[in-house]
């Protein structure tokens, strides 16, 4: 394996230029870094390619010499796997240091047309630059990740534009075959394709899909939509005070998302979630022998924060203030019926810092208030578990406490966020432990899999995977729908050059 | 206690201890101007904080290349703004600087320019004479050895219009007096631009300030620390503290006022600089307490009203000490906006301009990448002036820059009734452009 990848470095270099490949071990080493119970990975080289023409070469000689690659785009994937391949060994192939440009910006069809390595934070500065009369749907996450890297990995933020796999438009896919296609309107067989980054139903299959969560191929560049920036943008916040209200939160945002009243999606975070950002476990001095919080220190964070055991965070947009007015009232009175304890509009809500994080979500700025979340526990040591709950308050509450019960019994704390639309809630648990020592390790990794395994048992799968875990969730798919996945690998990757492991395939 | 190398052992503990903070998720390095410009691992906060540890962890002489690195870095602290674990990066270099100072032997010419920086700099009178002595050496530059060049492109090519002195002693507020403020008059800024404190003091005093400006103060010590120069920079330091006891012996002060937002990260920390001081840790961290900048303290006591038709169009540049230490961001913003100026955001605000502090001297090349890169930003903009809290960034910016770089005390004080800067006679005011939904062009009215 090594000798096969140092004849095809070998030969990058010679088709390429040294300048395609990184040098420095430092750098490299780097690259092997994440946030797993299981360590960081072994690199064996980076690859940094300029242009479509680069990976294609890229692609081709990884299949003559059968090594496999491990294409990132910006590298933050944070809690998921970092820039780190899943297998020792790979070659990684760094799209974000020079494939980072911003190929078109349509401000009157409202979409731009962006390489791997553009990040959030490049676009929103692009089109505030250009006047802010677009705006992207941001995440939480870091405001460096990838706009495209984060799509294809279903990311998603909290705007109306917020499925972000959905708004991409029109792919160009450099494939494990070597051969180079483009998806939507853009697969017609012409120079000149206008529809190409607006329409994706052209006549034929629809191939995007291949390329979402798979190792088939490498996506080089695709259209992103943007929504047109609201004037006004204002949030507001239903705070509720106990832990079992979650039934009653899901409820009450149901039907305000099934009517499309409330443009934006929920943000409905736990005590920690929302305050951990502003904290540290350690700074709270904890009980003999307990290595979670208790409830009182909780409630303590909550009285100093203001905030309490869930809130339900949202925007409206419009023209004016005045426009909002009438829509606040109707919103507060209905959470208040459904038994908020009180509702933080959006002036106050800017003296409370945690609640800044929601607004700037739903304003489309990239923010890295959130990212401190990371540091609640020292060490390092971060996994995100992401299933869903339907919009019913009944399945919410159960699996909540199914959850709640796992996290105590593996002794960590309870952190969780659910990001609710019209029918489904995306649940994010974060499980926060330090790598320096092995027992965290070893129960961080117990209780990861303790929760995929109960909640499975009850059909209920996760949206995205850490790169520890990509095997496990594989494996809990059906056999048909396995075999279709690797009959698919076989026809578009045949030495299996891509991501070898990546999602569990290959 | 120390170790083999004479590293107190509380310093390296304290060094070892951020290195271990830090998780290397990496959020950092893009936001490094030096990664930036070299894409390499060791020119970025997660590389220089391992060759630190490193450094630290061996005994004896530390090597070249990691000095270099160290050398390089601009401690413009933008990493610590993306990252998602509270590394304290700014007193890990700031260590690390004073570790290779104390353990490094430089070639001679770099020694000599530093020597030269760290005497000359930081006393005005020194400094001010220097700069009229060198000015025929502008013209022979080119046949200068390298390493001074940076030093003479520094001395302006006309020497600053004399303006009102900055004359220790204590200013009355007009009117009733509502505060009572020291101001650190800063030491490069009186003799680059006096125009500066004069503007500060018309302002303070026109809102209600009595101003007192210390005698026998003159650098914060914040030009000598970032050169590793610790006892000197603590020294620096030790002045201002006694300064401020002189100064309350009479009256208590209610802020100290600082508008060279370098100085004021230095300032605002004097409680680490001479936490382990038995006679001036106190003090320090008094000081530390009351330091301010100067646009933080206009914000808490309000802007006087501002006069008609003295409105420009104004691009704003953070200055990485008020953006990314002391997070002074929303401050100067809102006071152009509220003195009428139309206020514009630079493209990339996050990286910096290159000046950070000596660094423009003793790093010329990298410094001028990133001065021309920001003065490409500025084009961009429709800005008539670029305003800046920020000595050492106007210095810089103006080498590069299409338009002139100006204070933004100088903004607000012509605004409110004080006397036109120098810089901007030219420009003709124009009207204050203010958005609201009503007036957006019809297709973006939709809402």
């Amino acid at each position: 394996m090594v000798k096969a990848a140092d004849a095809f470095l070998t030969a990058m270099e010679r088709e390429l230029g040294a300048e395609t490949i990184e040098h420095s071990v430092e750098a490299v080493e780097r690259y092997g870094d994440t946030t797993m119970p299981s360590g960081n990975r072994r690199v064996h080289a980076v690859l940094l390619p300029r242009s479509t023409a680069d990976v294609v070469t890229i692609v081709r000689l990884a299949n003559e010499h059968h090594v496999g690659l491990y294409p990132v785009s910006a590298g933050h994937n944070l809690g998921l796997g970092t820039r780190s391949p899943v297998r020792d060994d790979q070659i990684v192939v760094d799209l974000g240091r020079r494939m980072n440009r911003i190929l078109e910006l349509n401000e009157e069809l409202g979409y731009a047309v962006v390489e791997p390595g553009v990040t959030f934070q490049a676009l929103h500065d692009e089109l505030v630059r250009r006047g802010d009369k677009l705006m992207i749907s941001a995440t939480s996450g870091p405001p460096l990740g990838s706009v495209l890297g984060n799509a294809l990995d279903k990311g998603g933020g909290y705007s109306p534009y917020f499925d972000h796999f959905g708004t991409l438009c029109g792919f160009e896919v450099v494939q494990g075959n070597g051969s180079t296609i483009r998806t939507g309107d853009g697969s017609l067989h012409n120079d000149k394709l206008p529809n190409w980054p607006v329409s994706k139903y052209t006549f034929g299959p629809i191939l995007d899909g291949l390329f979402a969560q798979s190792n088939f191929g490498i996506v080089v560049r695709a259209a992103v939509w943007l929504m047109p920036r609201p004037p006004v943008i204002r949030t507001f916040h239903a705070i509720f005070e106990h832990d079992d209200d979650i039934g009653s939160i899901i409820d009450a945002i149901r039907p305000l998302k099934l009517t499309n009243f409330v443009p934006t999606l929920f943000r409905v975070t736990n005590d920690l979630y929302a305050i951990g950002p502003e904290e540290r476990a350690e700074n709270l001095g904890r009980q003999p022998d307990a290595r979670d919080i208790s409830p009182e220190q909780r409630r303590i964070l909550r009285e100093k924060r203001g905030l309490g055991a869930w809130q339900a965070s949202a925007a409206f947009y419009a023209g004016s203030e005045a426009d909002i007015a009438p829509m606040l009232a109707r919103v507060s009175s209905h959470f208040r019926n459904k038994g908020a304890v009180r509702i933080i509009d959006h002036a106050q809500a800017q003296l409370i810092h945690p609640l800044l994080i929601a607004s700037d979500s739903f304003s489309g700025r990239p923010t890295a208030a959130e990212l401190t979340l990371l540091s609640w526990r020292p060490g390092g040591g971060a996994i995100w578990f992401l299933p869903g709950t339907p919009m019913s308050g009944r399945t919410a509450a159960e699996l909540d406490v199914l959850a709640r019960g796992l996290f105590a019994q593996h002794e960590f704390d309870y952190i969780i966020m659910h990001v609710a639309g019209a029918r489904f809630a995306r649940s994010l648990y974060l499980i926060l432990f330090d790598r320096r020592s092995a027992e965290e390790c070893h129960r961080a990794d117990a209780c990861y899999r303790a929760l995929t395994s109960a909640y499975a048992t009850r059909g209920i799968g996760v949206g995205r995977a850490a790169i520890d875990y990509h095997g496990l969730h594989m494996d809990l798919q059906m056999p048909a729908f396995q075999q279709t996945v690797l009959a698919i690998k076989s026809a578009l990757d045949p030495n299996g050059v891509i991501a070898p492991g990546k999602y569990g395939i290959g | 206690m120390t170790t083999a190398d004479n590293v107190p052992l509380s310093v390296r503990d304290e060094v070892l201890a951020i290195a271990a903070s830090c998780n290397r998720f990496g959020l950092c390095i893009s936001t490094c101007p030096t990664y930036v410009l070299t894409q390499q691992e060791n020119e970025s906060p997660r590389g220089r904080i391992e060759l630190v540890r490193r450094m630290f962890e061996k005994s004896g002489r530390p090597d070249a290349e990691t000095v270099a690195h160290i050398d390089s870095c601009l401690s413009c602290l933008a990493c610590t703004t993306t990252c998602g674990v509270p590394v304290d990066y700014m007193h890990l270099i700031d260590r690390a600087r004073a570790h290779v100072e104390a353990n490094y032997q430089r070639p001679v010419g770099e020694r000599v320019l530093r020597a030269l920086v760290a005497a000359l700099v930081p006393r005005p009178w020194l400094f001010g004479l220097t700069l009229r002595a060198a000015r025929p050496l502008k013209r022979l530059a080119r046949w200068l050895p390298k390493r001074l060049k940076p030093l003479v492109d520094l001395v302006p090519a006309q020497y600053p219009p004399r303006s009102e002195p900055m004359i220790p002693g204590t200013y009355a507020a007009e009117g009733a007096r509502r505060a009572r403020v020291m101001l650190v008059p800063g030491c490069a800024q009186q003799v680059l631009a006096p125009s500066i404190n004069a503007a500060t003091v018309r302002l303070l005093r026109r809102t209600g300030c009595e101003v007192v400006v210390p005698k026998g103060f003159s650098c914060c010590g914040s030009l000598t620390l970032h050169m590793g120069r610790h006892r000197q920079a603590q020294q620096s330091a030790q002045v201002l503290v006694a300064a401020l006891r002189a100064t309350e012996a009479a009256e208590a002060i209610d802020a100290i006022v600082i508008n060279a937002s370098g100085c004021g990260s230095t300032v605002k920390d004097y409680g680490h600089l001479l936490g382990n001081s038995p006679a001036f840790a106190v003090g320090g961290r008094r000081v530390g307490q009351l330091a301010v900048d100067v646009t933080e303290y206009l914000a808490r006591i309000g802007l006087p009203a501002p006069l008609p038709n003295r409105t420009l169009a104004v691009a704003y540049h953070d200055a990485c000490s008020l953006r990314n230490r002391q997070r002074v961001t929303a401050q100067p913003r809102a006071l152009l906006a509220a003195a009428g100026f139309a206020v514009q955001n630079i493209p990339e605000s996050h990286l910096c301009c290159g000046s950070a502090g000596t660094y423009n001297l003793l790093q010329p090349a990298a410094a001028r990448l990133l001065g021309e890169r920001k003065a490409a930003h500025i084009a961009l903009t429709d800005a008539a002036v670029v305003a800046v809290g920020n000595i050492g960034c106007i210095t810089q910016l103006a080498r590069y820059c299409d338009r002139p770089v100006i204070h933004t005390v100088e903004l607000l004080d012509w605004a409110t009734g004080g006397p036109k800067p120098a810089s901007i006679a030219h420009i003709d005011p124009c009207p204050a452009i203010v958005h609201t939904a009503e007036q957006l062009p019809s297709e973006e009215a939709i809402w």
